[in-house]
């Protein structure tokens, strides 16, 4: 008897089946060419830093940065962006309350992966049509000065953890798909979001809003990004990435990234999922408690792998290495943007449709462009993590040209490498399915 | 001069990647059979929708029983189109999810014998899954 009763749904919150295992030779070849490129990079490569985050850009007309900057269309954008908020938190209420309700794809998928595409394109797009922001700039204690300044200390540590509760959602707690969970983190999110806002001005948005972090940190790879004197400009991506600010958690911001992601395709191994079930029991909240360690385990792994390889060099005094780690930093968002992508590619272009056809009730049917390819897929996975590891190498490389004492400048970037050709063969063995 | 090198070292590099690649290839492909799907017992098969039955088709024994299942997070693999059984003995009701693109949903009935077919058209790793139990029975790869 075959029902159409309420789907409940698994994998991701999102149900529907997830992409092919990327076969042996494919991941082979990956991990020969990430080797090949970082031994090229430390023995053969440039001895001078060429790249700097003070080097303006190629500005483009004029034109461009005063439509973009006018308030008539930073209003529009962020109205508009309003606008579907309030269409998603209705269809949310009042849309079918089951894995067919659109908030699922909205959340999952652009929140998540759109967002990272758009602020890679185009650059932090959330600063300008974040709902929050705009409410905020609606009320009138945004025309006063914020009652207090933000710390500085706490750094990006608010953004992180926010990070961590939605990786969380999406990947230790009971269940994913739970449109009420969903509904109670959101509210929650635009509660304490809001309510720092009302605190700390937007500073709190730029330190704090986990999509707002995660959208800065994307657009640090875009090749579109603003000259000192605020033009828009077309330049190189390795002169962009050192401009991400290294503030406290800022490793950690990478490291929950990075760390969730690699989670994500383990906990798919049967190995995995036949320990939680055999040990669900013996432990209070059960699987729910299990995951969790596993996801803080993989973060921990990445934060601690990286801040340690990070340091290892000669030739520094005590203060520099401590802040070593946070100068690096930089050089891992494109190895989190390459996996990402590599992960989350199918996601976004045919859950994406999903969403949208969800959201506006469309007679259409989702195109499974990718999932019909597996080919192709497997070799744009290949190509994401390889080319993201590369970028990685190179900027890592670049930096440590910068921040190493002559002497020191090829062993002390040697465990950086080490640690980078781990995460990508790692992933690759992820991706291959185990 | 240290361009070339580079380049020389790169393709080095690439032709013994390419190399390891075709051997790993070669060695590995060890076809997409189905394992324990070898008895597609046509004695009790489910008259449900399909007109022409594929050649080939996975057959999946699923046992409930005290709230034990058997088997659970196996590994299967299939073809795109390929005609999927899942037969049940149960001593409760549940939920059968299929997540696949688009999903199946099959009410379990406390009953022995019922079977349960589907296809599944877009490529990619299905789970198949109870919903009460919440327990995964099976992960089908489906090329």
């Amino acid at each position: 008897v075959i029902g159409d009763r309420p789907t409940a749904v698994l994998a991701h919150g999102l149900g529907g089946s997830s992409d092919l295992p990327i076969p042996y030779t494919y991941a082979l070849i990956g991990a020969a060419w990430a080797l090949t490129f970082t031994f090229a990079v430390v023995a053969l490569a440039w001895r001078r830093p060429r790249f700097d985050a003070a080097k303006p850009g190629r500005p483009l007309p004029a034109r461009i940065t005063t439509i973009v900057d006018a308030p008539a269309t930073r209003w529009t954008a962020a109205l508009v962006t309003l606008l579907l908020a309030a269409w998603v938190a209705v269809a949310a209420v009042i849309g079918p309350q089951d894995g067919s309700n659109p908030l699922l794809g909205v959340f999952y998928v652009f929140l998540w992966v759109g967002l990272v595409a758009l602020s890679l394109a185009v650059g932090p797009v959330w600063r300008a049509i974040s709902p929050v922001r705009t409410l905020y700039r609606l009320t009138p204690p945004s025309r006063r000065d914020a009652p207090s300044a933000y710390p500085p200390a706490w750094g990006y540590w608010p953004a992180a953890l926010g990070l961590f509760a939605f990786v969380w959602l999406e990947l230790a707690s009971a269940d994913p798909g739970s449109l009420a969970a969903v509904k109670i983190w959101l509210l929650l999110y635009l509660g304490v979001t809001l309510a720092g806002t009302l605190v700390f001005g937007t500073r709190w948005c730029a330190r704090a809003d986990p999509f707002e972090v995660y959208g800065v940190v994307a657009s640090r790879l875009s090749p579109l990004r603003r000259n000192v004197d605020g033009r828009i400009a077309i330049g190189n991506p390795f002169d962009h990435l050192p401009s991400m600010p290294v503030r406290p958690g800022t490793v950690t911001v990478l490291a929950v990234l990075l760390g969730s992601t690699a989670f994500d395709s383990f906990s798919a191994m049967p190995q995995w999922r036949n320990f939680v079930d055999a040990h669900a029991d013996s432990v209070p909240l059960g699987a729910v408690a299990i995951r969790t360690v596993g996801l803080l385990v993989f973060i921990a792994v990445v934060a601690t792998t990286f801040s340690l390889a990070a340091r290892a060099t000669g030739g520094v005094d005590r203060r520099t290495r401590r802040e070593l780690p946070g100068r690096m930093a930089h050089s891992l968002i494109p190895i989190v943007i390459g996996y990402v992508f590599a992960h989350y590619l199918t996601y976004l272009v045919e859950r994406g449709q999903q969403t949208v056809i969800q959201l506006f009730g469309l007679h259409a049917e989702v195109g499974y462009v990718l999932s019909t390819h597996p080919t192709v897929l497997a070799t744009l996975k290949v190509c994401f993590v390889v080319a993201g590891h590369i970028a990685g190498v190179v900027a890592a490389h670049d930096r440590a040209l910068h921040l190493l004492p002559r002497g020191h400048q090829v062993t002390g970037q040697l465990a950086m490498m080490f640690v980078m050709v781990g995460y990508t063969f790692t992933g690759l063995y992820l991706l291959f399915g185990g | 001069v240290t361009t070339l090198k580079i380049i020389q070292t790169l393709t080095a590099f690439t032709a013994a990647a390419l190399i390891t690649a075709g051997c790993g290839g070669s060695t590995s492909s060890d076809s997409a059979s189905t394992p324990s799907a070898s008895a597609p017992a046509s004695t009790d098969a489910p008259q449900m929708s399909d007109q022409q039955n594929p050649p080939t088709r996975l057959v999946i024994d699923v046992t409930i029983k005290g709230g034990e299942v058997t088997p659970t997070n196996a590994q299967y693999q299939s073809a795109a189109k390929e005609l999927i059984v899942v037969r049940i003995n149960s001593d409760v009701a549940d939920q059968l999810h299929v997540h696949s693109n688009p999903e199946h949903t099959f009410n379990v009935e406390p009953k022995s014998g019922q079977s349960f077919q589907f296809t599944v058209d877009v490529p990619g790793k299905v789970d198949i899954e109870l919903h009460q139990l919440n327990k995964t029975i099976a992960t089908v790869t489906v090329q």
